[in-house]
């Protein structure tokens, strides 16, 4: 008897927090549904509180990966979709009618975990290619004490760790080293995932994090956010007018200057910036967001999106997200009022 | 509740006619339901999987299968690495598992003091519950460390001039770690299939043996293994259906890497781990084609297994006369 009282008070206590719950709450918008990107995350997590006082829609937002986004949007299972890389053909028809949209701007580390040695090792295009073909495979050889000089590097094994599922940051990564080196671009090329001469693959940013710290020796790739969160160590990258840069939100906004004008999909490469932007951190990547122009929530979806472009992107700098440039915002606005239901 | 309204019912109108023939159809019916859905179930999936497949079918044909090469930037395709990886994995998983299942099942029904049995039973069956995606992870973080560190490095010592055991891995994932990761997953389905086996072997025969004046290591191999031998062959073939479809502890732990070579701590990949790894944003239609086909390929493979299974399940149990019917499984 006792405890028959006991549950109906647990019953009744459940009860009015549910109706207490609903009168606050008072959600009158729209739900807005995402999914895709793991890297876009972290920032796409502090909008939805913000976009919900705004305007009282209800964003929610599924980390899947990029591939998961691009594949859920083509089925229409949610509202948007978010990836690293652009959209290539296939893609695009298959998801028929869809738009990319660039929405955020931020770059990738080139992490490592060698013995005794600090943070912020210099390293450049051609040698990191190099050294992700399988050509350089001692810590000590002569191309990379050549770029540190009177570091002491150990004369120990390179253990190359990629992702071994498709990724935004490999299409980042492996366009950089493209870019870099003509030998790489010919036997290896750009993509999402490339047939790796060398290296040990991983599944997700965790999987490569995990494997570069259990391993001395260990090179891996892996978006800056994720690295810092971590406190792996990453090289500081050589542009092309010869400065090392690190990462930060001063280098990607030099990248990002560089490429004013997106192609008529909007995908935007800003990978190793010519000499003039001296400043820029050459693994720079935008991510994108992929929504069909022909939606039934389309005055919610393109109210979040300007939002997202203008004041959304105040919240990036503080996770290493550089506010997009106002050229890309012009042309993400205006790929945002095409939507229509 | 049902069990308890039912049987006053049944005691006090035992069998009319009408009852049971409805009984019967209703049987009938349900179960022949069952069956024919899970019939039509593989055909609709073998269906799908060619018709998803054609592309690359067409485009590659039957070279398709031996082919070694993934290529996602230049759209060549081929199964051989991975068939390869697939058959390497998951037959030594099963060739280490199959001793230490059968060696856990006998020391749980002959060997171990009685007050150990129930409590070791329940903790290898509780193994068999652990999701892949776990013990994958504690493949990464764990295990693969100590192997890499510890056993590939004495291997290779001890039997480097076996092309098996080459230079040890650097980051701990390897074809070996998958083969580790494997076994422990198909170890306890194997030990508890064959405990029920062997716990069927009736008492008469084994205590008639005993009487006889064997020990009981005779008892086992003369009396034990043959009664039961039908059904761990099948249960055998089950941990070995088990390795081969399992993706995800795999794809965690193998290290994605192509190509067909004998040494155990390289990286690889299997069938299952590559459709795991690739098929979340395939970029091109091709690709995403050959990997249907790579899973077509894991369907003929399974059938292969299946339908050879149950010839030497049959087989086993005509020469022994015994084991089919008791042992339970065929």
């Amino acid at each position: 008897m006792r405890t028959l009282a006991l549950i109906a008070a647990a019953f009744a206590a459940v009860l009015t927090a549910g109706t207490a719950g609903a009168t606050t709450a008072k959600h009158s918008g729209t739900t807005l549904v995402g999914a895709g990107s793991t890297f876009v995350f972290p920032l796409v997590s502090q909008w939805i509180p913000a976009v919900g006082a705004a305007y009282g829609d209800e964003l929610q937002y599924s980390p899947i990966g990029s591939g998961g986004g691009i594949n859920a949007v083509t089925g229409r299972t949610v509202d948007f979709g978010a990836s690293d890389a652009p959209l290539s053909p296939d893609q695009f028809a298959a998801c028929k009618g869809c738009a990319q949209i660039p929405w955020a701007l931020s770059a990738t580390s080139v992490i490592y975990n060698v013995n005794g040695v600090k943070n912020l090792l210099h390293m450049d295009g051609p040698t990191l290619a190099k050294i992700f073909s399988g050509q350089i495979t001692s810590w000590d050889d002569a191309s990379i004490k050549k770029l540190n000089p009177g570091v002491s590097l150990p004369s120990e094994k390179i253990a190359i760790v990629h992702r071994s599922d498709n990724s935004g940051t490999t299409y980042n990564f492996t366009d950089y080293l493209s870019s870099a080196s003509p030998a790489w671009k010919s036997a290896t090329g750009t993509g999402v995932a490339v047939n790796w001469p060398v290296g040990t693959g991983a599944k997700g940013s965790s999987g490569v994090a995990a494997a570069v710290s259990q391993t001395s020796g260990g090179i891996g790739y892996v978006d800056v956010a994720y690295a810092k969160a971590n406190h792996l160590k990453f090289f500081a990258m050589k542009n092309r007018s010869g400065k090392f840069t690190t990462p930060g939100l001063r280098g990607i906004l030099a990248a990002a200057t560089s490429d004013q004008k997106p192609d008529a999909n909007n995908a935007l490469s800003i990978v190793n910036p010519p000499k003039k932007y001296d400043l820029a951190y050459p693994i720079s990547t935008y991510t994108y967001v992929i929504v069909p122009l022909q939606s039934s929530k389309a005055p919610e979806l393109k109210k979040f999106l300007f939002w997202a472009v203008t004041k959304g992107q105040t919240f990036g700098p503080k996770l290493l997200f550089q506010p997009i440039p106002k050229n890309v915002l012009v042309v993400a606005e205006k790929t945002i009022a095409k939507i229509h239901t | 509740m049902s069990s308890t309204e039912i049987a006053p019912d049944s005691t006090r109108r035992p069998f009319t006619g009408r009852r049971v023939r409805f009984g019967d159809v209703s049987l009938q019916a349900v179960a022949g339901t069952a069956a024919a859905a899970a019939t039509f179930l593989v055909f609709l999936i073998a269906y799908k999987v060619v018709r998803g497949a054609q592309p690359a079918i067409g485009k590659y044909g039957l070279a398709f299968v031996t082919r070694v090469a993934w290529d996602p930037v230049k759209n060549v395709y081929g199964a051989g690495s991975f068939l390869f990886g697939t058959a390497l994995t998951s037959l030594l998983a099963l060739a280490i598992a199959a001793p230490l299942a059968i060696g856990i099942a006998l020391f749980l029904t002959e060997l171990a003091p009685r007050r150990l049995r129930a409590p070791v039973t329940a903790l290898i069956e509780t193994l068999a519950a652990i999701p892949s995606v776990v013990i994958g992870l504690w493949g990464i973080l764990v295990l693969g460390p100590i192997l890499r560190d510890h056993v590939e490095p004495a291997l290779h010592s001890a039997l480097g001039f076996i092309p098996l055991f080459g230079s040890p891995s650097s980051t701990g994932s390897s074809i070996f770690t998958a083969i580790v990761v494997l076994t422990i997953m198909i170890l306890p389905i194997v030990a508890s299939i064959s405990r029920e086996l062997f716990l069927g072997v009736p008492r008469d025969l084994k205590e008639g043996a005993l009487a006889l004046g064997t020990t009981r290591w005779e008892m086992v191999r003369g009396v034990m293994f043959p009664y039961a031998r039908g059904g761990i062959a099948a249960a055998l073939i089950l941990g070995l259906g088990r390795a081969v479809g399992e993706a995800i502890a795999v794809t965690q732990v193998i290290g994605g890497g192509l190509g067909i070579q004998l040494n155990l701590f390289a990286t690889g990949d299997t069938l299952a781990s590559k459709i795991a790894s690739s098929y979340q944003g395939a970029q091109s239609n091709i690709q995403i084609a050959s990997l249907v086909y790579l899973g077509l390929i894991l369907l003929v493979f399974s059938l292969i297994m299946n339908v050879s299974a149950q010839v030497i399940v049959r087989r086993v149990a005509r020469r022994q006369g015994v084991g089919l019917n008791r042992g339970g499984l065929g």
